[in-house]
């Protein structure tokens, strides 16, 4: 076992064994999804830690520093926020022994949960990374949280995303990547092998149809997947990109949701679809299963949240240049650092479009503790999804990753008595 | 001392004054703004009053409530709040940019809700400039474009033929004189017998962002005068250095003056981090705006800038000859939460004694504020 990835080699024994016991457990076709999201990152993490224990560099990296762009390098990607949320999801208690040891440091309260995680593990001495990657996206969590790892003496190398986008932003960013690969070669003595991360590209582009094919068949009425899809393919996103089982879990469950679109078939357990919800931010990582609480109890389908309504275009590979400029388009317009680098409207018109087009009844909003990039957005988008659609949203203050903020049963019964007002 | 009830101290009490009100009356127009990464001499070269933003006075955050939620900043809410009620309707433009999440916010929320509400009939240009949040070479020409970008905008939005390289140069002149008397003010606060309170010293800058520089110049040197003429605090306080989020009015700095400390000496945006760096007056004007915008201390927006802080920090505790340091953060500001985290180690680590402390914009839990900062000062050898 590799010593310098503790937090992981512990991922990969909890993804192992809820995966070991929902396969022989629960008979096929109930939590489908799940189970798939389980095969494929323990095929992520696994891949991971045997190259740790190899002794290949670690790279520590923010998630929308997607891990497919550090495919040039023989290393050991470990994602900062998907560590910490992964293990939200998967323990009872999750992280919470390390959001406490990092504010007993001094981190502030109502900093975001995904970044104490692994701030509070590398005061463990649990992570021992070589470098750290990170974009100055999306939210002040990130500028302020991130230079706690420099002051530890981790390396930390800054790629700067501008707050606007336009034409000379993806220029200006693509610069910067291709000398912020070039900086982790040096910290970690490797040259970037762009040919390498040519192929991790052109694999994305092959899986971004099948999310797109995926994408549409979610529009169905009724639904045909699950909600657990949600938390799912953010961590897929995180922890798979670029990678052949990413291509293999969206094959899945497509080739599922086109089964039951066929046969108009509900999710497994979902005795009728009565409402159709769309998020427009994140699910709650702390306790995934709400996704399937509200299938089976409410008949509340999660249409789509941040982290699944986000496209971005194909990246073009036929020279260098041309691939810069894509990984650049891609990062500005990855899920939540879109969002976040632009101003409010295009977020709220594209909310609007995808609750049209979801045949959406109603909205939930889980107003995250970290996020004050987006702390002034909820009512304005709730008086426009009003205004455009008719349709109510709730707010819920949460810390997606911590259940000590509002616990899950008060989000439970704000759940249930909004859908009562929806009846 | 001798600055209580002075007339140019007392401007930063309200919100509009006469300054603005006589500047408006000879057609001249107001633009607002919130953070000091933007060009105040690029707006007084268009011959526009640059107004920082700020909500002292105002203790409600009721309206601001509604459009933000409550793990937003205190002192924004409160700016957009007295916004809602009309407490900027004399602004005929603003300005914002990304200094932090809470307030770059306010570039749609005051055009959604505060400019365009039911009964608001002047139309107000809104401005916005990207500054990226890493100091490199790339991102200084980044910063230059955009204010070169912001140039044009602002001539054609306000009917300008062309803010010509002169009006800039005379308004550098102006700007950099300006902190030069801030500087000198300062060095009066810093001195063994100090000159000056920190709760004057904050009063003052909140004066000098509310009205024309030519006349904040006249006033400071008046009040320099005053001060060097004044006897100075003789008596034995301790000598504190406040370091943190944005304060927009005195109740916090009288809290700790009146624990019986002297701030003496700060790291505030209304305060030294707006008049450490000067323009250089040789070469392309707009140029050297934009540099010394983007190259000066820095505040934790900026990410790879801390150990830059740092040091400001340190030898601003040996000149000054500081007893203790107070870190504080406005609740559910990230950015000097996280700032203030390492510059508590860093200074524990130096054996320097430092207190750590949360509060709200206005004046909010005083009791748990006096008994700790009491608390702090009694440990303060």
């Amino acid at each position: 076992m590799s010593e310098r990835v503790i937090p992981y080699n512990i991922l990969l024994e909890i993804i192992s064994n809820t995966y070991e016991l929902v396969w022989r457990i629960v008979p096929d076709p109930e939590f489908s999804v799940l189970k798939e999201g389980l095969k494929t990152m323990e095929v992520s993490l696994t891949s991971g830690i045997q190259k740790a224990e190899e002794g290949l560099p670690v790279i520590g990296h923010h998630f929308s520093f997607p891990s497919e762009f550090l495919s040039c390098f023989d290393a050991v990607p470990i994602c900062i926020e998907g560590t910490s949320y992964l293990l939200s999801a998967l323990l009872p208690d999750g992280c919470e022994k390390y959001y406490d040891l990092i504010n007993n440091w001094g981190h502030p309260y109502h900093t975001c949960s995904s970044q104490k995680g692994p701030m509070g593990m590398v005061l463990d001495d649990l992570f021992e990374f070589d470098v750290i990657a990170t974009p100055t996206a999306p939210c002040d969590n990130t500028f302020a949280s991130y230079p706690f790892f420099a002051y530890k003496n981790i390396p930390l190398v800054i790629t700067d995303v501008p707050f606007i986008h336009k034409e000379k932003s993806y220029i200006y960013l693509a610069e910067q990547l291709k000398s912020d690969l070039y900086k982790i070669g040096e910290v970690i003595g490797q040259k970037p092998d762009f040919d390498k991360l040519k192929i991790a590209l052109n694999l994305e582009n092959q899986i971004l149809n099948y999310e797109l094919e995926l994408f549409e068949l979610r529009k169905a009425v009724p639904c045909p997947v699950e909600s657990m899809i949600n938390p799912i393919v953010s961590g897929i996103k995180i922890f798979s990109s670029g990678r052949p089982e990413k291509l293999a879990f969206f094959k899945t469950i497509l080739n599922l949701a086109k089964k039951r679109y066929k046969n108009k078939e509900l999710p497994p357990g979902m005795k009728e679809e009565k409402f159709r919800s769309v998020w427009p931010y994140m699910t709650i990582f702390f306790d995934i299963n709400l996704c399937e609480w509200l299938d089976r109890e409410l008949g509340m389908s999660v249409l789509i949240d941040i982290f699944n309504y986000n496209f971005e275009e194909p990246i073009d590979t036929s020279s260098e240049d041309k691939m810069f400029y894509g990984m650049a388009k891609k990062a500005m317009n990855y899920p939540m650092i879109k969002e976040s680098t632009e101003f409010f409207d295009t977020f709220i018109e594209n909310f609007i479009n995808v609750s049209r087009d979801f045949q959406a009844d109603c909205a939930i909003f889980t107003s995250h503790l970290g996020c004050k990039q987006f702390g002034s957005i909820p009512q304005i988008l709730r008086e426009a999804l009003r205004d455009e659609l008719g349709i109510p949203m709730l707010i819920i203050d949460v810390d997606v990753g911590d259940k000590r903020f509002n616990s899950i049963k008060i989000i439970k019964d704000k759940i249930k008595m909004f859908t009562n007002t929806l009846l | 001392m001798s600055l209580q009830n002075d007339p140019f101290l007392n401007l930063s009490n309200s919100i509009f004054n006469s300054y603005i009100k006589e500047w408006q009356d000879s057609n001249k127009k107001v633009v607002g703004y919130y953070c000091t990464y933007i060009p105040e001499e690029l707006l007084h070269a268009a011959k526009l009053l640059p107004f920082r933003i700020r909500a002292t006075g105002n203790e409600s955050t009721e309206l601001g409530d509604i459009y933000m939620v409550r793990f937003t900043c205190s002192f924004v809410r409160a700016s957009l709040d007295l916004a809602l009620k009309g407490g900027f309707d004399f602004f005929d433009g603003y300005l914002i940019c990304n200094s932090c999440d809470h307030s770059r916010r306010m570039y749609e929320l005051f055009h959604l809700k505060v400019f365009n509400r039911e009964g608001f009939k002047k139309k107000i240009p809104r401005f916005y400039i990207s500054v990226p949040h890493v100091i490199t070479k790339a991102g200084f020409l980044w910063f230059k474009q955009e204010i070169e970008e912001l140039k044009e905008k602002i001539e054609k939005n306000f009917n300008i033929k062309k803010i010509t390289n002169e009006d800039l140069k005379e308004s550098i002149k102006i700007h950099n004189e300006n902190r030069k008397l801030l500087r000198d003010i300062h060095e009066l606060r810093i001195q063994t017998v100090p000159k000056i309170t920190g709760s004057e010293a904050l009063q003052i800058s909140m004066a000098n962002s509310s009205i024309p520089k030519d006349i904040a110049n006249q006033e400071l040197k008046r009040i320099l005068k005053v001060l060097n003429d004044s006897e100075g605090n003789k008596t034995n306080q301790k000598r504190i250095m406040l370091v943190g989020s944005i304060m927009d009015n005195t109740s916090f700095t009288e809290l700790i003056e009146n624990a019986g400390a002297l701030i003496v000496s700060d790291f505030l945006c209304f305060g030294t981090r707006n008049f450490l760096d000067d323009i250089n007056v040789n070469g392309d004007p707009l140029e050297s705006i934009s540099k010394r915008l983007y190259y000066r201390m820095s505040c934790p927006r900026m990410m790879d800038d801390h150990e830059k802080r740092l040091n400001f920090l340190k030898s601003e505790i040996n000149r000054a000859k500081i007893d203790g340091v107070i870190l504080q953060r406005i609740n559910n500001c990230d950015l000097h939460g996280c700032d203030n985290m390492l510059f508590e180690h860093e200074l524990k680590d130096l054996d320097i004694p430092v207190f750590n402390i949360d509060r709200e914009s206005f004046q909010a839990d005083t009791n748990r504020l006096q008994t700790r900062i009491e608390a702090f000062l009694e440990m303060v050898k």
